[in-house]
């Protein structure tokens, strides 16, 4: 079975015929060409495949298609403006947030979405919130710096 | 020194693409009418083919292609020894071994199809542990084995299934022990972890019209894949094109052609391009772990606690294949550190490699040394209870000296294990009052190469006066194109924006060792420095030309050659660029660096841990861990610490987090939700310390760092644990679930004591 459905990605509109047990994660990589989200797990462990939805983070990997019917979902490759990168991903570079990369964008989209709720948070929030994003490469000690190097530059910013 | 790029913590060449989800990784590749490949796996630990019907998923609408052994060549493949069948031909050996194949329109079609295949299996005798394998009435698993391509006969052994059994000796091992005023035996076991990277194995493979297969994989050493290929699909090397992409984190497990060869069948048949993806079950099913390792230690010790011989017998169990390892002696020389960070004089360690109906397994990480080093470290504590010594003090009584041979045979001088182990001890308080009794404290050692191998570069200067770097190091994530890029920063004074790095493909050079065995800094860095330095000789032979002066008169300094004496006489690099490529001489340079024999150098690493254990459920929670390196100089702070980081959560894993449970060769993690791998919450706080002096073959005198941080943590959390509560586990993972019994077992002996076993309290 296939529903029409219209999904604002990054800002786009897109309106696709999407078959009903297709995954979020398929149609945004296949459907769409967005390979920046990546698939780790498959069963909504690592975070790899973390994506906004109407601002919330949810697995693409686990969320069916259908479900981002008139839904704004924000991946990985929506945070850079016009070529500037947001300050999470600056941060990631500056601090060595990352590694090999696979993990980097659903690192990115998560802590984006931490700084949007939690300005200033201390190490533990930071760990509640990144807990369900798994890195191998870094031991996360740098992805810590990074989070809290981002949420010192957006602060300093908005002032 | 001080230095322009050098020890600048400059961030990643590939960054931006990285943060933004530019970066393409194999998986992301997406090529126009591009099939989906899936592979058919057994479900049987060892059985006969007995029939395969592949029609029904042949007549399923979107499937394109269902290939089995019959369709392939008659040949084994292997990074090594040949000795695993691309697809199974007669008979499977491990669960999770490779059957049939299908090719389809999109993946689900192909998965789909799997369940229309059906295979006819006869059981046969099944063997699991590698100590049972090595009985006379054990299955034999490869009786050919030795009429395999590339089976190493200086390792053959007359044990049943034993694949390679590889002898290291030092001395006179009955006179050591002759000497010896104590003798102590002692035995562990290590468990089957993943390499845990995020990325599984993808593949993809689209041949060109004349024959040209283009190849994209989740592979660290494409040169060699390249080699292994043409073998396994027997078409002429120069028909392989290895395309050198982002690879989603290695760790070891990235080695192998993996499900290339099976892309590149399907793609020939369908005159498409095809793709395979492993999901993550596949991968912990399938994929190449970390060796299960029996290892027994036999040590003999003199009245004044000096170690003078030593007997080690290391038995890793290899699974079904061996054809993921890739040293000469096809087994883990990681067993060569049974020594530890020690000069035992009279040494024998043994070391076999065993195959069993288990998923075959392949490197990680400093390959054996965590399993190794677990047993030594964990015995040198042992043995100073038993001796009455302080553990540091028994550590200190036998560390490596300069001019000491390690088991190998090879030298090692520059020995810095003593500072690395005092900057240990120092930063962790070592011997201070501990703030609560209930926290134990554990310590230990160890050290690792520097890696060796070949690399290349090519430099050019680009008449923007740019700088380009051709690299066919791959990156695995260490940041290896960054270290290059300062490399040639700092040997041509030129800003870090002025050099670019291009990544090659297996077409620009002849060979590359690829990354993996603490090599690429120092051999990819060899052959980066050396081109520098010659072709900033050619930038000044044309400038002197250019202004009439001699080249030693001449400066190079941020994209500018001026004569030293008078600074007005000076040229642009662009314009000396732009000249050369008039005169015919343009500005590129090529490198081939080759390192044969490993540097006397070695890396040292000492770790320290401070630990709480909850009693009422065994919960052990790391406190504090110091991890101290040895270290010459770091070309970039940012990733060398990085390695240090992320190796040493690793290390957490392998101790107390990570297992793939087995029964009957069956795994039953098979998902990331069941195989649990170190998150945010579960790392420790660490402080680092350096022992830093500019000494070693790294351009800028260096050393390796990559597999440093991985290995001694595990013993150093077991003895903690001891000196907290007395257990003693031998067999890792230690578990808060092995704890809690051990707790138990130690309350219940302290209530019902026999005499002699009192312990005090």
């Amino acid at each position: 079975m296939t529903h029409t459905i219209r999904m604002h990605v990054n800002g786009k509109d897109y309106t696709l015929d999407m078959p009903a047990q297709r995954l979020l994660i398929d149609c945004l990589r296949y459907d769409l060409g967005l390979t920046g989200t990546k698939e780790g797990c498959s069963v909504g462990v690592c975070g790899a495949c973390t994506v906004l939805m109407d601002g919330a983070l949810v697995s693409s990997c686990l969320t069916l298609a259908v479900l981002a019917d008139g839904k704004q979902i924000t991946t990985v490759e929506g945070l850079a403006h016009n070529g500037t990168l947001h300050p999470v991903q600056q941060a990631f570079i500056d601090f060595g947030g990352f590694q090999c990369g696979i993990c980097t964008p659903g690192m990115v989209v998560a802590a984006k979405a931490l700084l949007d709720e939690n300005p200033n948070p201390s190490d533990d929030e930071i760990k509640d919130w990144m807990m369900g994003n798994l890195c191998r490469c870094t031991g996360y000690y740098k992805i810590l710096e990074s989070i809290r190097g981002a949420a010192t530059r957006l602060q300093t910013e908005r002032v | 020194m001080t230095y322009n790029a050098i020890g600048k913590p400059i961030g990643r060449v590939e960054g931006p693409a990285k943060v933004t989800g530019a970066a393409t990784y194999s998986a992301d590749i997406r090529l126009p009418n591009m099939a989906w490949g899936k592979a058919l796996r057994s479900p049987l630990p060892h059985a006969r083919i007995v029939r395969i019907d592949t029609g029904a998923a042949e007549r399923l609408p979107g499937v394109l292609a269902v290939l089995t052994a019959k369709d392939l060549p008659d040949l084994l493949i292997g990074r090594r020894v040949y000795d695993m069948p691309v697809l199974a031909k007669d008979r499977v050996r491990f669960i999770g071994e490779k059957v049939a194949i299908v090719a389809a329109e999109d993946p689900d079609t192909a998965e789909e199809a799997m369940s229309h295949i059906e295979v006819d299996y006869e059981e046969l005798p099944a063997v699991f542990d590698a100590q049972q394998a090595m009985q006379a009435d054990a299955p034999l698993l490869h009786p050919q084995y030795r009429y395999y391509p590339h089976a190493p006969a200086k390792y053959f052994s007359d044990l049943p299934n034993v694949h390679s059994h590889v002898t290291w000796q030092l001395g006179d091992v009955a006179q050591g022990f002759g000497a010896a005023a104590h003798i102590f035996e002692h035995s562990f076991t290590t468990h089957y972890v993943h390499q845990g990277y995020i990325e599984p194995h993808a593949s993809v493979v689209a041949i060109e019209s004349d024959g040209r297969a283009h190849v994209w994989l989740s592979n660290k050493m494409p040169f060699r894949t390249k080699e292994l290929l043409a073998d396994a699909v027997q078409i002429p090397l120069e028909q392989i094109f290895v395309h050198l992409i982002p690879i989603g984190g290695d760790f070891g497990g990235k080695g192998s052609l993996m499900d290339s060869p099976l892309c590149y069948h399907l793609a020939r048949r369908l005159g498409r391009p095809v793709k395979m993806v492993m999901t993550y079950t596949e991968e912990l099913m399938a994929g190449n772990p970390r060796h299960p390792t029996t290892i027994a230690l036999r040590t003999g010790v003199t009245r004044q606690g000096i170690i003078v011989a030593r007997e080690a017998k290391v038995i890793f169990n290899s699974g079904a294949y061996a054809a993921f390892k890739p040293t000469p002696v096809v087994n883990i020389t990681g067993a060569s550190q049974a020594a530890g960070a020690y000069g035992i004089p009279n040494i024998c360690i043994e070391a076999y490699s065993v195959y069993t109906n288990c998923i075959p397994a392949g490197h990680m990480r400093a390959p054996g040394d965590p399993q190794v080093t677990f047993a030594v470290e964990s015995a040198m504590d042992m043995m100073a209870e038993a001796l009455g010594l302080d553990a540091l003090e028994f550590r200190r009584r036998n560390l490596l000296k300069d001019g000491d041979r390690l088991p190998s045979g090879h030298p090692v001088e520059h020995v810095k294990v003593r500072e690395t182990l005092d900057a240990a001890v120092h930063a962790a308080g070592w011997g201070q009052p501990k703030p609560r009794p209930t926290i134990g404290r554990g310590l230990a050692v160890s050290h690792r190469h520097i890696g060796i191998g070949d690399a290349n570069a090519q430099l050019s200067v680009e008449g923007d006066g740019t700088v380009t770097l051709v690299t066919a190091a791959p990156d695995t994530g260490t940041g290896s194109h960054t270290v290059l890029r300062q490399i040639v920063a700092e040997t041509l004074a030129l800003p870090i924006q002025q050099v670019q790095v291009q990544v090659a493909t297996t077409d620009v050079f002849e060979a590359d060792s690829g990354a993996g065995g603490s090599r690429v800094t120092h051999v990819a860095g060899q052959a980066t420095y050396q081109a520098a330095q010659e072709l900033k000789a050619h930038i000044l032979e044309v400038a002197a030309q250019l202004l009439h002066c001699q080249p030693r008169e001449l400066t190079l300094q941020d994209g500018r050659c001026a004569v030293a004496a008078n600074r007005d006489r000076s040229l642009l690099l662009a314009e000396v660029a732009q000249a050369a490529l008039v005169h015919e001489r343009p500005l590129v340079v090529r490198k081939t660096y080759r390192v044969a024999e490993y540097p006397h150098i070695t890396g040292f690493t000492a770790q320290a841990v401070a630990l709480e254990v909850d009693a009422e459920t065994g919960q052990m929670t790391l406190l504090d861990v110091v991890t101290a390196h040895d270290v010459g100089t770091i070309i970039n702070p940012l990733g060398h610490q990085g390695q240090i980081e992320g190796g040493l959560v690793q290390g957490v894993g392998f101790g107390m987090i990570e297992e793939m449970r087995t029964e009957d060769g069956r795994i039953s993690t098979l998902s990331l939700g069941d195989y649990k791998l170190p998150n945010i919450k579960d790392i420790p706080p660490l402080k680092t310390v350096l022992v830093q002096e500019e000494l070693g073959p790294v351009p800028f005198q260096g050393k390796s760092i990559g597999e440093s941080s991985v290995t001694p943590i595990t013993a150093a959390i077991a003895n903690a644990l001891y000196d907290a509560v007395g257990v003693r586990i031998c067999d890792l993972p230690i578990t808060a679930e092995k704890v809690y019994q051990a707790l138990q077992a130690q309350q219940q002996a302290n209530e019902n004591p026999p005499e002699h076993h009192r312990r005090e309290p």
